[in-house]
């Protein structure tokens, strides 16, 4: 099969530097064939076990099973469901595999991130089909995922070289001051089956970076695709004690958060879980000799803001993207668009227009526009939003969905009640509201009322208002006449403000501080009198 | 120096020779110094993009010129004349007055390359080039299609085209030239259309959803057009739409209701890398069929280059065109000669047989060494000059089309139809590429010799 990766700019290198890794350009046929065939090879192995992975040893696989979203009966994967005490014997195989891997230094650690890299490399058709499956990614969604898995080990790896020479500091003659950041210790990840490559590896690869051990808890719909994170670190030189893998439910995260071996928590998830994880590591019971440091990214009520002087042809193609992209089940998905008055009615004429001929139906087909989302219940909560809309307002468009799987039909709303609990709360499913506002200052009130603050979109031409919008909004990712979702790494740092999230942006230039301590040393360099430097 | 290479040297300067005296038309010298104003300042460049895509949005003439000011505050050094619209700016009248004025120049520029608001509206500047022995194809500008209404009032809008132009054509005075090659007659009207504008369903990644979509709304022009005895011309657009383009002509052209019409015809880009083998793929497709009217084939540089390099460098991918304008000046001239070689079919003696040629052949470029190497390369093969089709486009080739019909050669305008809003994209890019600083127009402009603009790239 011919490599359909484009060679165009590997980064194979760690002395390179960085640049992403280039998606696949399936607008060409041979690169659709190769994937539809990964697809094929997968399905005739399905279905996969996702171990306990604890020390490198293979636990329990069965236990409870991820199922392929667009066809339910299908089982994609058995896993181990770990249990409090296989957190705890995981956090204590942590603690001795800390005692190793921090010991190397962050080059040789680095070599180890982007041989993992090259592995998923390697496996990224077979990768992207399993997200096909697991989680019903369209194949776009799916192979930007394990290009952005491979971008957070390849960024983290140099990120943490550059990081550990440390910053310089004022020196005056007799003294030598370093200051220098040390690993934390042991890390908790808890990550989500949205981005189910991508997030746990970036939360996994700035722990490893930066030489503390993880205990990897992903979520219970993804098994399958954090064991291919695991087997890819474990096969690239990890030290199987420095990270092991705990598939399961909420329990075993519960149980990894309130562990007082546990040093640094990194969640990705809802914002009711990880307001419950604030909490709990908060708690400093005694011989916990710590207090935990918690970085969390929640979610978010995205909106876009749409000025008089806006191109329309290019906002409703971003909309579209931004809103039924993944099937609105990205953090960063728009919600929820304000549009001038001027331009409001025609908007939305044309947004329903251009979402009533999306494509629903199964991820693996090329030319579908939307998948199902994760599982029963997702649907019923976006079934139900979408019935309070349709009461709150008027529904614009709600185009047809297959039964079989847990399909919903990407819907815009419009005309709502301004205390609709539509407008308010995150969706996190393809449902779109549109209101008008007399003027984008009106809009940016608006924006700046709600709670969360993770991304926002802005369409106008005119630099003014983009300036005056930009300064204003309290968003942590502000996209201007473009769609909102796709942050790359380097490019983009992702992450959110206020109830949206603690901590800095993930691949980003300040990321991996999170996962350290710092030390400085300050040395009396005098001698009776002498500089001895 | 070859023998070919004289030859196209040759008809070069006669091209060249036949072109109109500069203008002294105080509009069109105003034009010129515009274009010129912002061919050689990229900042400056910018604020006009910008100003003139930003035009239709502005809900009067001080939101108008709000908008200028803040793109011309971008502007580091500011000609005086724009520095004094800075100054006016700042009061109310002021604005008014200078968004008047943006919106009057404006509108002119964008009428130097759309030729109506309508078919109808258009129909006197059409008849007129014909009197003046350039044939047209109409192409009809629109704002994007993102929903099914869109592409239905497109296709209307293409079928309403193409029964105005016909009534009209029908009176046109005879112009031999213009009506023949050695392959059969050719239509009076010919109208360009878009793909992307005929179905809402354009996906790179499923070629074959947008063909079928578009099919349906295809397939209903193309018997209206057999029937009125028009050419339906399908253009190609960015790379992303280029799988899709090709599979709905060839599929729908192989249908059995087609097979003696429309006249019809398609697009190669030279500034693709893949063109030759695209080429491959229209030859192959040409031998295979049965159709009585040959393909016609329009070789054109390629208008999506920004927006092709741009993309592949966002995602890390290598760029589908040449990077090198010459190079794509090289492959243009290649492609033409391919083109002109490979287009005849041999007798039953294994002798070229001109009357039934697999394609047609119609070379688009402001280029004069580009249309050189075709009239030359044609000539040198033994092939009939009315056998060879040069086009250029309203607005910008309109010297070099008059040139081309006084050289006795057959010359179609591409002529934009469509309100101002709605064309503001094309004008755009017509704009970037007359403004470029590697163009041919821009080298001419800039006053390089004929044989400058005649060395080979």
């Amino acid at each position: 099969m011919p490599n359909p990766a484009n060679p165009a700019n590997p980064v194979h290198d760690r002395a390179a530097p960085f640049a992403n890794e280039p998606v696949l350009e399936l607008r060409r046929a041979p690169v659709r064939d190769s994937l539809t065939a990964a697809l094929a090879e997968l399905d005739a192995r399905l279905p996969l076990h996702a171990p306990i992975m604890i020390g490198g040893e293979r636990g329990a696989d069965s236990g409870f099973e991820s199922t392929d979203p667009s066809a339910p009966e299908r089982v994609v994967a058995y896993a181990g469901r770990a249990t409090e005490s296989d957190a705890g014997a995981a956090v204590a195989a942590a603690s001795r595999g800390f005692r190793e891997w921090s010991a190397r230094g962050a080059a040789e650690r680095a070599e180890v991130l982007v041989r993992a890299a090259a592995t998923l490399r390697e496996r990224r058709l077979e990768l992207a089909a399993l997200m096909v499956r697991e989680c019903a990614k369209p194949w776009p969604e799916a192979d930007a995922d394990v290009c952005e898995a491979i971008d957070f080990l390849q960024y983290y790896a140099r990120a943490a070289v550059a990081l550990e020479r440390g910053p310089e500091l004022v020196q005056v003659p007799g003294e030598r001051n370093t200051m220098r950041y040390v690993p934390r210790g042991v890390v908790a990840v808890i990550s989500p089956w949205n981005f189910p490559l991508a997030i746990p590896t970036g939360m996994v690869a700035a722990g490893l970076a930066t030489g503390n051990a993880v205990v990897l808890k992903p979520a219970e719909q993804s098994p399958a695709c954090a064991l291919a994170l695991v087997e890819a670190l474990h096969g690239a030189g990890l030290p199987p004690d420095a990270l092991s893998l705990l598939p399961g439910f909420g329990e075993v995260g519960a149980a990894l958060v309130s562990h007082p071996g546990v040093h640094t928590i990194a969640f990705t998830g809802s914002g009711a879980v990880g307001l419950e994880i604030v909490q709990a590591a908060a708690e400093t019971p005694d011989g916990q000799g710590h207090v935990k440091r918690v970085v969390a990214e929640m979610g978010g009520k995205n909106c876009v803001i749409v000025d008089s002087d806006a191109d329309i042809d290019e906002v409703v193609p971003a909309l579209v993207g931004s809103a039924f992209g993944f099937a609105g089940q990205k953090c960063s998905a728009a919600s929820r668009v304000i549009a001038h008055e001027a331009v409001h009615d025609a908007l939305v004429e044309r947004l329903a227009g251009a979402v009533d001929v999306l494509a629903v139906g199964p991820p693996e087909r090329f030319g579908t526009d939307m998948g199902p989302v994760i599982e029963c219940e997702a649907q019923e909560r976006v079934l139900a939003y979408a019935r309070e809309a349709g009461q709150a307002g008027r529904i614009a468009a709600s185009a047809a969905a297959p039964s079989g799987g847990w399909y919903c039909p990407p819907t815009v709303a419009c005309d709502l009640d301004p205390d609709a609990r539509v407008l308010r709360e995150e969706v996190f499913g393809p449902l779109l509201t549109v209101e008008a506002a007399a003027n984008v200052d009106v809009a940016c009130e608006t924006v700046e009322a709600l709670p969360f603050a993770l991304t926002a979109g802005l369409f106008s031409r005119s630099p003014a208002t983009v300036e005056r919008v930009a300064a204003r909004l309290p968003v942590g990712n502000l996209y201007v006449n473009r769609g909102i979702t796709g942050a790359m790494v380097g490019r983009q740092p992702f992450g959110g403000n206020r109830r949206s999230g603690i901590g800095s942006k993930a691949g980003g230039p300040d990321y991996l501080l999170q996962f350290v301590e710092p030390r400085v040393v300050t040395e009396n360099t005098m001698r009776h009198g002498l500089v001895v430097e | 120096m070859s023998h070919c290479e004289e030859l196209l040297v040759r008809v070069g300067r006669g091209l060249h020779a036949a072109l109109p005296r500069p203008s002294r038309h105080p509009i069109k010298a105003l034009d010129a110094k515009g274009m010129e104003l912002a061919s050689s300042d990229a900042e400056l460049r910018a604020a006009l993009f910008r100003l003139v895509d930003v035009t239709p949005a502005c809900r009067s003439h001080d939101d108008l010129a709000r908008h200028l000011t803040e793109y011309l505050k971008e502007v580091d050094e500011r000609p005086q004349a724009l520095q004094a619209a800075m100054r006016v700016a700042h009061t109310a009248p002021g604005r008014a007055a200078l968004g008047a004025a943006a919106a009057t120049g404006v509108r002119h520029m964008a009428h130097r390359f759309i030729v109506g608001e309508s078919p109808q509206a258009a129909l006197g500047v059409l008849e007129g080039l014909w009197k003046e022995g350039s044939a047209c194809s109409v192409d009809l500008l629109g704002e994007a299609t993102f929903t099914s209404e869109e592409a239905d009032r497109y296709a209307a809008r293409c079928e309403e085209a193409l029964e105005v132009l016909s009534a009209a054509a029908r009176s046109w005075p005879q112009r031999p030239l213009l009506e023949a090659d050695s392959a059969g007659p050719l239509p009076r009207v010919n109208l360009s259309v878009k793909v992307s504008a005929l179905t809402p369903l354009m996906r790179p990644e499923a070629p074959h959803v947008g063909r079928d979509d578009a099919a349906q709304r295809l397939r209903p022009l193309l018997r209206r057009a057999r029937d009125l005895g028009a050419h339906l011309h399908i253009d190609m657009e960015s790379l992303d739409a280029l799988e899709t383009t090709e599979e709905l002509v060839f599929d729908l052209l192989g249908e059995p209701e087609f097979g003696d019409g429309p006249s019809a015809g398609v697009v190669l880009q030279a500034y693709l890398r893949d063109s030759g083998r695209q080429l491959d793929r229209m030859l192959e497709w040409a031998r295979a069929s049965e159709r009585r009217p040959p393909l016609t084939v329009r070789l054109v540089k390629g208008a999506y280059w920004d927006h092709e390099v741009v993309e592949a460098r966002q995602h890390g991918w290598a760029p589908p065109v040449f990077e090198v304008k010459a190079e794509s000046d090289r492959n243009f001239e290649e492609l033409t000669r391919r083109l002109l070689d490979e287009r005849l079919t041999k007798d039953s003696a294994g002798k070229p047989d001109p009357w039934h040629p697999l394609l047609r052949v119609a070379i688009a470029s402001h280029n004069i060494r580009s249309l050189a190497s075709a009239i030359a390369h044609n000539r040198a093969s033994g092939g009939e000059d009315h056998d060879l089709e040069l086009q250029v486009l309203r607005g910008l080739g309109d010297e070099l089309g008059v040139a081309i019909a006084a050289s006795g050669l057959r010359v179609r305008s591409y002529c934009p139809v469509g309100d101002l809003v709605a064309g503001m994209a094309y004008l755009v890019r017509r704009l970037l590429e007359n403004t470029s600083n590697d163009s041919f127009l821009g080298e001419q402009q800039r006053g390089a010799s004929i044989d400058e603009l005649l060395a080979a790239p």
